[in-house]
């Protein structure tokens, strides 16, 4: 009687090891995530498209391709980067002096509970301004300006730099504090060295939070009362009762929003975070 | 004496009276932390919370008045709030601030009803989850100024334009939290409510809705705050009521002092909505958690 021959062929060896693999490929849910996800940017598209002409006129409702010629024509006029740059820049400046002003009182809220109860007001309330009246209060005090939109998003700005400095200062490193007492070190290099440190992740992750918003009440005020950037764009295509340029506007903004979130704010918070937990995988 | 209490009274560098005025002094700082009212005999009303927040509120009266004196364009504080007197004597107060309500009540209320369906499913069943997760993460991208000027392009001087844009920008952020919610509920207890055979209405109102609707709440606030400003603002480019439309209409008469009164009334509405209704909702909505805490300390 003889034995059956158990012995693998390299050929059948390669296709046991693709069909494990494909079926592992099959199985994992980043596959299903990527397909998915894909998908329903698809239905989404398709659903539009079937929507413009059939459902609803062209010039109500724009068919997808439509908007995507109209965005590659602003892009190749040079239109979309000197209003991007317009609006990014009066963003920045309100930023730059939140951080200026912000830092500071939130410093004061970390450390005195007077000051905490003293901001606590204005903190709750400048959070809870509807942003109409942000744009409202810009148009009152600088009418049609640029200096308008940077005060506005000082103003939005503000509560959360001072609430994170707040915070990032009550997680400083007690021992750290006691012994820079005990070494009678100077109250300057005590925040330099161990609040500022301390602080610093809290700020960032202000900014990632509160970045989209500032971005969209700049926006805003620049469609009320200015004069460049995507919200004065935005308010020429509504005066020329124009839908695809709004919808081309439209799409730019979530580009430019997921953009500057994906390439900017990502990587610089996982790099100042990168020494805290380097094992765990940040979300 | 005690011989540890001798040596260590004569341990060098030490001085044990100094020592215990130190102590007195802790301990005093400690009182004081503890108790606010005992504070106060100590250190006088004028450091306590109570004053620090009236004195803000004083100092942002006092600033405002001053910048409002100093420039033509701001408006002083009386100003303003006079003028609200006079809308209110006029008569055209409570109209616009009626019919924004109106449209604000609506408007969530269709808010509440899809973000808590939709999220629900996107957090319970992963197929949806990925096939809907970045539409939603666009949609929050979209600012409600678009959606404004979208709409009252498409639907001109209408309801439907507020109550659209209502529901589009303040959707997404319901969605979010509820879909976070949705996946926070204990796997273990689900488990084991299905090893017990626990009914699955039993598992929704002890389980699932106790868990879900801290979530909700918390997602439902700032879609308030959302919705709230997406109407204002769709009033304002296009429609012929509301508050929107009545500081659109001070613009244009050039009138700061009505500008700016709408934009407090505005202000106003908000803060007594957030504070009477949303905010005793949310605290309603967590004291499951105290108890718990109770229950095992």
């Amino acid at each position: 009687m003889s034995t059956p021959d158990y012995t693998i062929t390299p050929g059948a060896a390669v296709r046991l090891r693709v069909q494990d693999y494909v079926v592992r490929f099959f199985k994992s849910r980043r596959l299903w995530r990527t397909v998915l996800s894909l998908a329903g940017a698809f239905a989404f598209l398709a659903l539009w498209d079937y929507a413009s002409g059939n459902i609803w006129a062209v010039y109500i409702l724009p068919s997808p391709i439509d908007v995507v010629n109209q965005m590659k024509q602003l892009v190749e006029d040079g239109t979309v980067w000197s209003a991007f740059w317009a609006t990014l820049r009066k963003t920045l400046y309100g930023w730059g002096a939140a951080f200026v002003i912000g830092v500071p009182i939130g410093l004061l809220m970390g450390r005195y509970r007077y000051a905490n109860a003293f901001f606590q007001d204005f903190v709750y309330i400048l959070a809870n301004v509807p942003l109409l009246v942000y744009a409202v209060i810009s148009l009152v005090i600088f009418g049609v300006s640029d200096t308008g939109p940077a005060f506005v998003v000082l103003l939005l700005v503000l509560p959360a730099v001072a609430i994170n400095t707040a915070a990032g200062v009550k997680s400083a490193d007690e021992g750290l504090l006691s012994m820079s007492r005990s070494f009678n070190r100077t109250p300057l290099a005590v925040t330099k060295n161990v609040i500022f440190p301390a602080v610093t992740p809290f700020l960032l992750a202000a900014g990632r939070v509160s970045f989209a918003d500032s971005w969209k009440l700049a926006a805003l005020t620049e469609t009320f009362g200015g004069s460049s950037g995507i919200g004065f764009e935005l308010n020429t295509s509504f005066e020329l009762y124009s839908v695809v340029d709004a919808l081309a506007w439209m799409f730019f903004f979530v580009i430019f929003v997921i953009l500057i979130e994906r390439i900017l704010l990502l990587p610089a918070e996982r790099r100042i975070f990168s020494w805290r937990n380097p094992g765990e995988k940040l979300v | 004496m005690d011989p540890l209490e001798a040596t260590q009274s004569n341990l060098p560098g030490i001085d044990p009276t100094t020592e215990t005025e130190q102590d007195l002094k802790d301990f005093e700082a400690g009182v004081a932390e503890r108790h606010p009212s005992k504070r106060r005999r100590y250190l006088g009303w004028l450091t306590s919370d109570e004053a620090a927040r009236w004195t803000a509120r004083l100092a942002a009266l006092a600033i405002w008045a001053i910048a409002g004196a100093m420039f033509d364009r701001i408006p002083t504080p009386w100003a303003t709030f006079s003028f609200i007197i006079d809308e209110a004597q006029r008569g055209e107060l409570w109209g616009p601030i009626w019919v924004t309500l109106k449209r604000a009540i609506i408007g969530l209320s269709i808010v509440l009803v899809l973000g808590v369906i939709l999220g629900f499913l996107m957090g319970r069943f992963w197929p949806i989850r990925y096939l809907t997760t970045d539409l939603v993460m666009a949609a929050i991208a979209l600012p409600a100024f678009i959606w404004a000027l979208l709409a009252v392009m498409w639907f001109g001087f209408s309801e439907t334009a507020p109550i659209f844009v209502c529901v589009v920008s303040a959707t997404p952020m319901l969605i979010v939290n509820t879909r976070e919610g949705a996946a926070a509920v204990d796997h273990q207890l689900s488990k084991m409510s299905a090893a017990y055979k626990v009914s699955k209405i039993k598992e929704f109102r002890h389980l699932v809705l106790p868990t879900m609707s801290e979530y909700i709440f918390a997602g439902f606030r700032v879609a308030v705050l959302a919705g709230w400003g997406a109407i204002l603002l769709v009033e304002w480019f296009g429609n012929g009521s509301g508050m929107g439309w009545r500081a659109q209409y001070w613009y244009d008469g050039l009138n700061f002092n009505g500008m700016l009164g709408w934009g407090v009334l505005m202000l106003i509405v908000i803060v007594g909505i957030d504070r009477l209704i949303m905010q005793p909702a949310l605290n309603r909505t967590r004291r499951w958690r105290a108890r718990e805490d109770q229950a095992w300390s």
